[in-house]
């Protein structure tokens, strides 16, 4: 047996004391030096999974059946006589949102100040970059935690606003123009991130810049599960339980032999609409604009209603595409187009950014 | 001398026609016809096309022949068999039929094709259609109109398609979906950036230049007339088309299962993307689901689990759990397959284990619960049953050439010196179905028969792989369990 390449023993001695170095939920004890998020560098992995193979993957036998409980401590139930099929504690909230495919994390982080009180899923199929989120939301709600008890211990509030999300709901007129650009202009090179108070745009330092601020909902609210939603998403959540769906930079996938593989397609749309409630909103952005004119395309995008209807019927019921005005005054948007770091990726190598969100109809009438 | 296995029935299908009662059965590569009274057999396809004068045409109309007629026609075919080139396919998965006995509906294994035939009172077979779909079909179903055929496959979609193919109409083609093939790649040097991945692209661009020039353009997908209903991303296993009466008008609904414990309850078409529930429950794959007609708001299902569930599908909401072995530790269990059915007044649900002579038997409840009854034992493994309900007769094909209770061990070919078992069938003894059920023979001239007449000859002489090959094709299922792998999966 040849010992693991050097390489492999840094990353299981990094993440290792990553993760004790981050206990859940134990800050108050002794209060240590400053928390540390952890380095994405230990935690790279290949960009692609095989969303056919089984892996070995744990899933909820139904959405009944999932303990989410772990995920938000601060969210259970105090009524211990409260418990899902499982066993295992209710929450007082259900999950609302899924980033699926989330990657690192960016939308996430993001969008956790912004929406503090709705509870959100980043859900990714490869294991290393699982966990680097899940060490780093633990990390982030150990920081906050740290933040609020020595706030409240020495009574000054710390006021720096270097947090970019902070700043952009502060300021929800400059996420617009920015939302509005990388929309209206998708062919333009959106070079807004560099006007946004974003302090660094390295890759392997963005996200290991600590918090300094008190953030809204203490990132309590988000989580991330390994899972290939292709096949196990409705495992995870009932109907019409989801009021946001983000397919942020997918895998292109850019063989034909490989379309099968997208995340978005006409079968898969229906998936996302069981689980979507009618109003809800599934946001997808890509750089590659055959991917983009793809996902219109399977959402029926552009088909009139009469050579939907004449055939088989299509998703095309069940979902309408927002207009550029109501993108504009979505501040998701701008997270999911300047946050993520496949977004800011993207920013750097001066690609181009083609958003499109969908608004979940209500359900067709049955045919008569 | 070693004497030859014959091919078991793969598929069994009792037709109810105007005129007549027919037995639709497919052994191997073949589909024969027998009367369901008398166990002639009528028909048997495909016919040779090409075959010389001296050797005796395969197929028979005849209805009034003489006793021999049969077994010895069925011989000379399979001679005629071996002088042939072989067809396409070696096995017929599934055969259905429409409810009014016009239409047949094959599937032939290798070459993915869906059948048509038109069925006659005298049992013949006229192929009208076939349709080689994209991937092999795993299970199909009619609509209740019967004049569109669904067809789940082991991509994980359902397509539908006419089950008249129309002439008139010059084919439809395919939505832009996955098949939309790009002339030049979608990639650019704004989405790749790695020397390597550049360097790719450069050869695809140059590529698609040259194709560009040439004008070639391949045509991808099926060309007849076919509409993608709905997809899961998992192997279809089966799939049942229900059809429920309502206040108003009709609904109907496609339910779906899959390999990945799924069981999807989705509207009928137009509108099979709006999905209604979820069943979900099991824990292994599920390769059998069965609505009773009996009781539409029922659906049992079974697979790689050793327990059937019993669900209100409507709700998604599982009702019963029933166990269908007594040791739970006992080996892995794969449901082959769920019939329901009644007899008298008995509302009976049949199930078949892989690898088991026995056919479990259950009578549902009121309340949906599933009460076991005495199973029917029998000399081989079950395959196939088809009910008669009018006659409260069932038939059930057994493997003849397994040994009982395997699905791998073949029988010492000496045992197969009488004509070996393909068919049985029973019936409940007369005043069995108060306290508890028990089965008897019957029919037994029409099985003796069937059963004299073989079908298409295996050598005992066959190797073992090509054994093993046999027993995946008749015994897939199995196959369809996960098995846990050590180490990290990426």
């Amino acid at each position: 047996m040849t010992p693991p390449p050097a390489k492999r023993q840094k990353r299981d001695e990094y993440r290792k004391q990553a993760t004790a170095a981050n206990p859940e939920g134990s800050s108050e004890t002794g209060l240590p030096t400053r928390v540390k998020l952890p380095k994405k560098k230990f935690y790279r992995q290949r960009a692609h999974a095989n969303p056919f193979s089984d892996h070995q993957l744990q899933y909820p036998l139904s959405p009944a059946h999932m303990d989410w409980a772990s995920h938000f401590p601060a969210y259970v139930n105090p009524d211990p006589t409260q418990t899902n099929l499982a066993g295992t504690r209710k929450l007082l909230k259900d999950v609302e949102i899924v980033d699926i495919g989330c990657g690192f994390g960016g939308l996430l982080v993001g969008l956790a100040p912004l929406l503090p009180e709705t509870l959100m899923v980043g859900m990714e199929i490869r294991v290393s970059v699982l966990d680097y989120l899940t060490t780093r939301i633990q990390a982030l709600r150990a920081q906050q935690q740290q933040l609020q008890s020595n706030q409240s211990s020495t009574s000054t509030s710390n006021t720096t606003t270097t947090d970019t999300t902070q700043a952009a709901t502060e300021a929800p007129e400059a996420s617009a123009t920015a939302a509005e650009e990388a929309s209206t202009t998708p062919s333009m090179e959106t070079d807004t991130p560099t006007e946004t108070p974003t302090t660094n745009n390295d890759p392997n330092t963005d996200n290991t810049t600590d918090t300094t601020t008190i953030v809204p909902g203490g990132y309590q609210n988000i989580t991330a599960i390994r899972s290939n939603t292709m096949k196990f998403f409705p495992n995870f959540f009932a109907k019409h339980q989801l009021s946001k769906i983000f397919i942020c930079f997918p895998d292109p996938h850019f063989k034909a032999r490989k379309h099968k593989a997208r995340i978005v397609s006409e079968t898969l749309n229906a998936e996302y609409a069981y689980a979507l409630r009618p109003g809800g909103l599934l946001y997808t952005i890509t750089d590659v604009e055959e991917y983009h004119h793809w996902v219109l395309r399977h959402f029926r995008e552009g088909e009139d209603e009469e050579s939907v209807h004449g055939a088989a019927g299509s998703v095309k019921e069940l979902f309408e595409r927002l207009t550029d005005e109501e993108l504009a005054q979505d501040p998701c948007v701008r997270v999911m187009s300047e946050e993520t770091e496949e977004s800011k990726k993207v920013t750097r190598n001066k690609g181009n950014k083609y958003v499109a969100v969908f608004r979940r109809k209500e359900d067709p009438v049955w045919p008569a | 001398m070693a004497v030859n296995f014959q091919h078991p029935f793969q598929c069994v299908q009792y037709v109810q026609r105007p005129q007549a009662k027919l037995l639709l059965v497919s052994a191997g590569p073949r589909l024969y016809s027998y009367s369901a009274e008398t166990g002639q057999r009528l028909a048997s396809w495909p016919q040779d096309t090409g075959s010389s004068d001296q050797e005796p045409p395969e197929k028979k109309r005849k209805v009034s022949s003489s006793e021999s007629g049969p077994l010895e026609e069925g011989k000379a075919a399979e001679k005629n068999e071996k002088a042939k080139t072989a067809p396409a396919w070696s096995n017929i998965p599934i055969v259905t039929s429409t409810s009014n006995g016009e239409y047949a509906i094959a599937v032939t294994g290798e070459d993915k094709c869906i059948r048509v035939f038109q069925l006659q009172d005298d049992g013949s077979l006229n192929q009208l259609s076939e349709r080689a779909m994209p991937k092999r079909p795993s299970s199909i179903a009619l609509t209740s109109d019967e004049t569109t055929i669904l067809c789940a496959d082991k991509f994980g979609d359902v397509h539908s398609l006419p089950l008249i193919p129309t002439t008139d109409k010059p084919a439809v083609a395919p939505r832009p979906n996955r098949e939309a093939k790009l002339s030049h790649p979608a990639a650019t040097n704004l989405t790749v950036h790695t020397k390597g991945n550049l360097r790719a692209l450069e050869q695809q661009l140059l590529l698609a230049s040259k194709k560009k020039e040439d004008g070639e353009e391949r045509s991808v997908g099926p060309s007849f007339e076919h509409h993608l209903l709905l997809g899961h991303v998992s192997l279809l296993t089966d799939m049942v088309f229900v059809s429920l009466p309502s206040e108003t008008h009709k609904r109907t609904y496609i339910l779906t299962a899959d390999r990945d414990e799924h069981i999807r309850v989705s509207r009928g078409p137009p509108q099979a993307h709006v999905i209604e529930t979820y069943c979900l429950g099991h824990t292994a794959f599920i390769s059998k689901i069965c609505v009773p007609q009996y009781a539409p708001e029922y659906l049992i299902s079974g697979g790689g689990d050793n327990y059937l569930v019993v669900w209100n599908w409507a709700e998604g909401r599982a009702l019963h759990k029933v166990p269908l072995v007594e040791n739970s530790s006992a080996a892995e269990v794969v449901v082959r397959g769920i019939w329901a059915t009644t007899i008298g007044d008995l509302r009976l649900v049949l199930v078949a284990l892989d690898g088991s002579p026995k056919l479990l038997c259950f009578t549902l409840e009121a309340d949906g619960a599933l009460k076991p009854q005495t199973p029917i034992d029998l000399t081989g493994n079950v395959l196939a049953v088809t009910p008669l309900e009018e006659d409260n007769t069932i038939f059930i094909s057994v493997d003849s050439i397994r040994t009982a209770g395997s699905i791998q061990e073949w029988r010492a070919s000496s045992s197969s010196l009488t004509p070996p078992t393909l068919i049985e069938a029973f019936r409940p003894q007369q005043g069995s179905e108060g306290s508890s059920l028990a089965w008897e023979p019957a029919l037994k001239s029409a099985t003796d028969a069937i059963n004299a007449a073989g079908s298409v000859e295996v050598p005992a002489t066959t190797e073992d792989k090509r054994r093993t090959e046999l027993n995946d094709l008749l015994y897939a299922m199995s196959k369809l369990r996960k098995t846990p792998r050590g180490g990290d999966d990426e």
